[in-house]
């Protein structure tokens, strides 16, 4: 569940508006005040407009979806699961920052591939919708490019556009 | 075992008596193989003590939460019934016959009508201290036990009711919205025809007020331990805030004072030791220390830290050492309160004999277990033997035999014990009763009928909605008209109507009714919550051909009206969400067949030890067909070696007795000097291949029962193997037995305990060695009373009765020398006026300084350990504990299980312990495996997962994801592996879904799309 | 800060933990933010993050998950 406050928070939504706590079945007053706790908390960030987020989301929902994020999160489970049921402690300090690194290059990629759904763009366009680094943008493309999810849609002039090809 | 008379025909009933969590698992256990039970309670809902903790060790489990899901199957299985505020009179008859005579009280509140609403407790005029509290907070004449019981009725208290104390009143029945008052009811009497009864009345706490130097019941702050766990649960008299009873302010510093009523002969106490005390008060310390936000200071005071259970010294060490828990060596004489601020002085002598003073704002009495007279009363009425002690008299062979044949015990009742092991005897309780009415399994449970299914996959939804003002508990906050006439409009519904009450009788018909007059094919009730009540609707709606799963519950009294009580009008509108959110599920649902895998009904029992042998006599006695696997030529086991029982019987004939039982009964094929090789397939349909004496064989079986045993160490300490003196457990009593002479010419023997055990490297308590040593040095003194017999040890932990031992090697003069763990006895070996001897030198804590002893043996009580376990825990997909023992399914209430279906443990294997508890533990595991080989085929609650073989690309995260063994990777020609659900294992938790990478597992009835449906109708703004 | 903003939550609740607990808060009454949206689960594992975010998109602005 990090990897989705992390998204969130990437995507500028704020992690807080995903909450994960621990309540037992004794806990009935613990569970009215953790919902009066987090409500309150939520309350003070305002309304969330999922419109406003659409491409954001789009991109949080793309990079969940990839099959890296998608290996990793399934050991972080295993992981977690272990450590609940076993009480074993996992060190995986190193592990978790590979997560986030992973993480944020899903999001990145997820979200050019969001912006390119609007047609063929230029680099310096899909930087503009993604509010990424130019530099980046280029970086992540070729990677994107050679996993067969993007190609080169020709040139404008002497700009190459860029075309989605995954569905 | 039971000697059976096959000619009669005998009762296939079984009377539990006593509704605590060992009564509850007896009778599940009993309803599950086939047998009818009546659950006999005498109070007004079953639970007993267990209901009333607030968390339970080593686990810090949840006492509550894992409780109530046995008690809510206990309360609505069909073969079970529930007998609240009854008492047995009499039971006559014989083994397989009897006849019990019941009283019931009356309860004064209709079983059938009340809707558990609490108006009448809440207009009841008289305030109760509440006995379920501890006496602690009040509550009303017209009750409920607690906010889970089982059955959830109220009942009024006739003691203290105002009506029945002069005539008026009758609040309750005015205000009563179900019409549930009787004020008429009267005592009836029962007769009920059983073959056996089972015994787990528990036991009562002990009450402190006879330790007048204590002043409990004076002081406000001095409280017992039960009082403690009252205090620290949620639901508890201060709602989970940890206070002091006298002015309400959080402690500082709390005091435990141990063996209070227990491990004492003065007092009106008693000798034995309780058992559990040790282990509650380290729990109740580090838990108080968790709810203390402000640095709670906490002091155990005790004789000997008896902390002999399954990662029971884990938990010490840790409180010790991470938790900062104090304990101080010292047994406290008297409390002085300070008048002006009710804090408590003790005054105290530590090891060194310093006296010392230290003030407490609270102290706890860790007090011990008894019997009760009622209790008493009631084993005379039943003809059953009780101790001095006045527990239930059983033998160490056969731990859950009563005097009287056909009467079984379990629980506290036959000694004090810990729920674990309560739970392990009830379900030995309930095999020994299984064993004796195998004829007549299956002669008296019933087994419901069902229309056949319509088929409604085609067809379009047609959901009917029904909304339950449940009297005023919905109604009086949520506006149920409007949410009725919203739901009319949303899509795929046909059908809407209110109900004062959905749950009850008569609106079950109308349910039936609309379902067929208005071709509704899904069904939701917006009501109370599905952990209650989905059940009952499921089973309304499949009695109208529906199946079962095109339901779903829309909670709106739990989880709405009752909790935003202030805001009616959000509160409907939160109902129009919740009955969306369901309509939009319930549209997507679809049917699902609970699904029968076929099983083969023979056992597979690996280990030929005393566990092995009993589970495998139980289950061939209760008519299966059992393999028994030992590796060595003979059976027996460690048991050949050990001479007494710690009850004194004689063990050696006992063996011999069981071995040739064993050997020759028709129902159990021994395979000696036989090796499992490997183990496949999954409950009801295990493949196991075996090497028997160099022949390899495949042997088919439904379930499997570990008896594996354990070893004891050979150390490379204290001279043994350089020595010839120096001997481990039954080595010294072998050689005395082979040459009395040497016995004869010794002067001083000595024990050391604790020999690997509780150490960095072995963090556990090998539970048997006190007792085990102690009985040897008895034993020596009896054969040579001026021999010297010297025990050292780190904390004396004769358990239980086991304590009257203790007693008596101390009266005949066994010396005991404690010493610390840093501070080990070291040997030497010395001439002594020309003979050899031992010369061990041991700190001496009263001295304070070393002693040297000179002996002529050493005896050391080395720790058992596991070994080659991995192997077998490898085969069967079952876990190991730190330690290398198998870990059961739940430490505290499935000791045999494990989270694996079909595959149970008995034994050494599982933790060290003495013979009688290993043969409670394989009749235990028998009674387990039985509920499985009852029936023909393994039924499956279909809600597991469910892969996508095309969308599979068998990485096997999934496998390795479950906690149960439930789902595998298996191999697909021309595709490599893909994974597949071993539907009989799944739980239905969803882990290898949300683990999956390629999101190719769904689970069923909560399949991604319902969710997600789900979720969408709820976000929707009106 | 006075609140007259009221956010409309999702949240995810285990069947024999949080959920009991959110049962047992009604049983004992306690009261709390009447605009929660709950879905039961049979385990806090089987909610997948793409619920957390299918939860943002359809119109709830936060999403709790108990375990």
């Amino acid at each position: 569940m990090h990897v989705v406050s992390q998204l969130l928070e990437l995507a500028g939504i704020g992690r807080d508006r995903m909450q994960l706590r621990w309540v037992s079945a004794a806990e009935g007053q613990l569970f009215a005040d953790f919902v009066k706790e987090l409500s309150s908390l939520i309350g003070e960030k305002g309304g969330f407009d999922p419109n406003e987020y659409q491409l954001k989301l789009a991109a949080v929902e793309g990079a969940l979806n990839s099959p890296r994020l998608r290996w990793l999160l399934g050991m972080d489970r295993q992981l977690t699961e272990r450590e609940n049921v076993y009480h074993q402690k996992v060190d995986d300090k190193l592990y978790k920052e590979l997560l986030e690194r992973a993480t944020e290059e899903e999001y990145q990629k997820s979200l050019i591939l969001e912006v390119l759904r609007d047609g063929p763009q230029s680099v310096r366009e899909i930087a503009e919708k993604s509010g990424l680094q130019i530099y980046a943008v280029s970086q992540l493309l070729s990677e994107i490019e050679k996993a067969g999810l993007v190609d080169l849609h020709g040139y404008e002039g002497t700009t190459p556009k860029f075309i989605r090809l995954a569905a | 075992m039971n000697e059976k008379k096959a000619s009669q025909p005998v009762t296939g009933a079984v009377m539990v008596v006593g509704g605590g969590i060992a009564g509850v698992q007896s009778a599940l256990d009993l309803a599950e193989s086939g047998y009818f039970v009546y659950l006999v309670e005498n109070s007004s809902a079953i639970g007993g003590v267990m209901a009333q903790l607030d968390k339970t060790f080593p686990t810090n489990d949840c006492s509550m939460c894992i409780l109530s899901p046995k008690l809510v199957e206990g309360g609505r299985h069909l073969n079970v019934q529930l007998m609240t505020l009854c008492e047995v009179e009499s039971l006559e008859g014989e083994a397989g016959n009897f006849t019990v005579t019941v009283k019931e009280n009356p309860r004064y509140i209709s079983m059938d009508k009340c809707i558990a609403c609490g108006v009448c407790a809440e207009k009841c005029p008289k305030k109760v201290e509440d006995s379920f509290d501890e006496r602690l907070g009040p509550r009303k004449a017209a009750y409920v036990k607690y906010p889970q019981a089982v059955p959830l009725k109220y009942a009024i208290d006739a003691d203290n009711c105002i009506y029945f104390k002069n005539g008026k009143c009758r609040a309750c029945e005015k205000f009563c919205p179900a019409d549930a008052v009787e004020f008429d009811q009267k005592p009836q009497t029962h007769t009920l025809q059983v073959g056996s009864v089972i015994l787990a009345p528990g036991f009562k706490a002990f009450s402190p007020e006879v330790y007048d130097t204590y002043g409990f019941g004076k002081y406000p702050n001095v409280i017992t331990s039960m009082q403690f766990e009252r205090i620290l649960s949620a639901s508890g008299p201060y709602e989970g805030h940890l206070v002091r009873p006298s002015d309400k302010t959080e402690p500082k510093k709390i005091a435990w004072l141990q063996c209070v009523g227990s491990r004492d002969i003065h007092h009106g106490a008693h000798g034995y030791c309780s058992g559990v005390c040790c282990m509650y008060a380290i729990k109740e310390a580090v838990i108080a220390k968790e709810h203390s936000k402000e640095g709670l200071d906490t002091a155990i005071f005790f004789m000997d830290m008896r902390t002999y259970g399954k990662d029971f010294e884990r938990y010490y060490n840790r409180a010790k050492e991470e938790t900062g828990v104090r304990f101080i060596r010292s047994r406290i004489h008297s409390i002085v309160n300070d008048p002006h601020t009710d804090d408590l002085i003790l005054e105290y002598v530590d090891e060194s004999g310093q006296i010392s003073s230290e003030v407490f704002n609270m102290v706890v009495l860790s007090i011990g277990l008894e019997i009760s007279d009622e209790m008493k009363n009631m084993a005379e009425k039943i003809g059953v033997k009780l101790d001095l002690d006045g527990f239930a008299e059983t033998s160490a062979f056969q731990p859950v035999s009563t005097s009287r044949d056909g009467v079984y015990v379990c629980g506290a009742f036959s000694g004090p014990k810990d729920i674990p092991y309560s739970v392990m005897e009830a379900s030995a309780a309930s095999a020994a009763s299984a064993a004796l009415l195998s004829t007549a399994r299956g002669s008296l449970t019933q087994e419901k009928t069902y229309p056949a299914e319509e088929d409604v996959e085609k067809e379009e939804p047609r959901v009917g909605v029904f909304v339950c003002h449940c009297g005023i508990n919905i109604g009086s906050v949520v506006d149920v008209p409007s949410v009725k006439d919203y739901a009319r409009n949303l899509p795929n519904v046909a059908f809407v109507e209110e109900n004062l009450f959905t749950c009850s009788q008569d609106t079950q018909q109308v349910i039936r009714d609309a379902i067929r007059e208005h071709r509704l094919n899904r069904v939701v009730v917006a009501a109370c919550t599905p952990r209650t009540h989905e059940p009952l609707f499921q089973e309304t709606i499949r009695e109208a051909g529906l199946n079962r799963y095109l339901f779903e519950l829309a909670n709106i009294r739990d989880q709405d009206s009752w909790v935003h009580q202030a805001e009616p009008e959000k509160a409907t509108a939160k109902a129009k969400d919740l009955v969306r959110m369901a309509v939009a599920k319930v549209a997507l649902l679809e049917p699902i067949e609970r699904l029968r895998v076929d099983l083969n009904q023979d056992g597979l029992v690996i280990g030929g030890g005393v566990a092995g042998m009993s589970a495998a006599l139980n289950l061939a006695d209760q008519g299966f067909k059992i393999y028994l696997v030992e590796e060595k030529s003979e059976l027996g086991g460690h048991a050949l070696k050990v001479q007494k029982s710690c009850k004194g019987e004689e063990v050696p004939a006992f063996v011999k007795g069981m071995v040739e039982r064993v050997e020759n009964h028709a129902n159990i094929e021994v395979l000696k000097g036989t090796r499992v090789n490997d183990v496949s397939g999954f409950v009801g349909q295990f493949k196991t291949s075996v090497q028997s004496n160099g022949t390899p064989r495949e042997l088919d079986h439904g379930v499997a029962i570990i008896a594996t045993g354990a070893h004891s160490l050979k150390p490379d300490l204290y001279l043994y193997g350089q020595n010839d003196r120096v001997t481990r457990w039954h080595e010294l009593e072998e050689k005395f037995d082979e040459d009395p002479g040497k016995l004869e010419e010794a002067e001083a023997v000595a024990f050391i305990q604790c020999v690997g055990s509780r150490e960095p490297e072995r963090p556990y308590c090998s539970k048997i060695c006190c007792t085990a040593s102690v009985q040897q040095a008895l034993e020596l003194k009896t054969r040579k009373p001026d021999l010297d017999v010297y025990i050292l040890y780190r904390d004396m932990r004769t358990y239980g009765a086991r304590e009257d031992l203790y007693k008596k090697a101390r009266e005949q003069g066994v010396l005991f020398i404690r010493f610390a763990q840093d501070e080990k006895p070291q040997l030497e070996a010395v001439k002594e006026g020309g003979r050899e001897k031992l010369q061990i030198t041991v700190k001496d804590h009263i001295l304070g300084r070393p002693i040297k002893i000179n002996v002529d043996y050493l005896n050391l009580a080395t720790a058992l350990i596991p070994r080659g376990q991995e192997e077998m825990a490898k085969f069967f997909k079952v876990p190991l504990n730190n330690d290398g023992f198998f870990l059961e399914a739940h430490m505290k209430l499935r000791p045999v299980d494990f989270a694996t279906d079909g595959v149970f443990i008995a034994g050494l294997a599982h933790y060290p312990k003495p013979l009688e508890e290993s043969i409670a533990q394989a009749q235990a595991a028998a009674a387990r495996a039985a509920s499985v080989l009852a029936k023909p085929y393994v039924e499956v609650e279909p809600v597991v997962s469910l892969v996508d073989q095309d969308l599979c690309i068998g990485c096997g995260l999934c496998e390795a994801s479950c906690p149960f063994g439930a789902i595998r990777l298996h191999k697909v020609t021309g595709r490599g592996y893909r994974a597949e659900t071993i539907a009989a294992s799944c739980k239905g938790c969803g882990v290898c879904a949300a683990a999956c990478p390629k999101k190719a597992i769904d689970m069923m009835h909560f399949r991604d799309r319902q969710i997600c449906a789900a979720i969408r109708a709820g976000g929707a703004r009106q | 800060m006075s609140q007259t903003f009221e956010p409309k939550i999702l949240a995810f609740l285990c069947n024999w933990c949080a959920y009991a607990g959110a049962d047992l808060a009604g049983v004992s009454r306690f009261q709390y933010p009447s605009t929660i949206r709950v879905i039961r689960t049979m385990c806090s594992g089987r909610v997948d993050p793409s619920h957390v975010v299918e939860g943002l998109k359809s119109g709830f602005d936060g999403v709790f998950v108990f375990g």
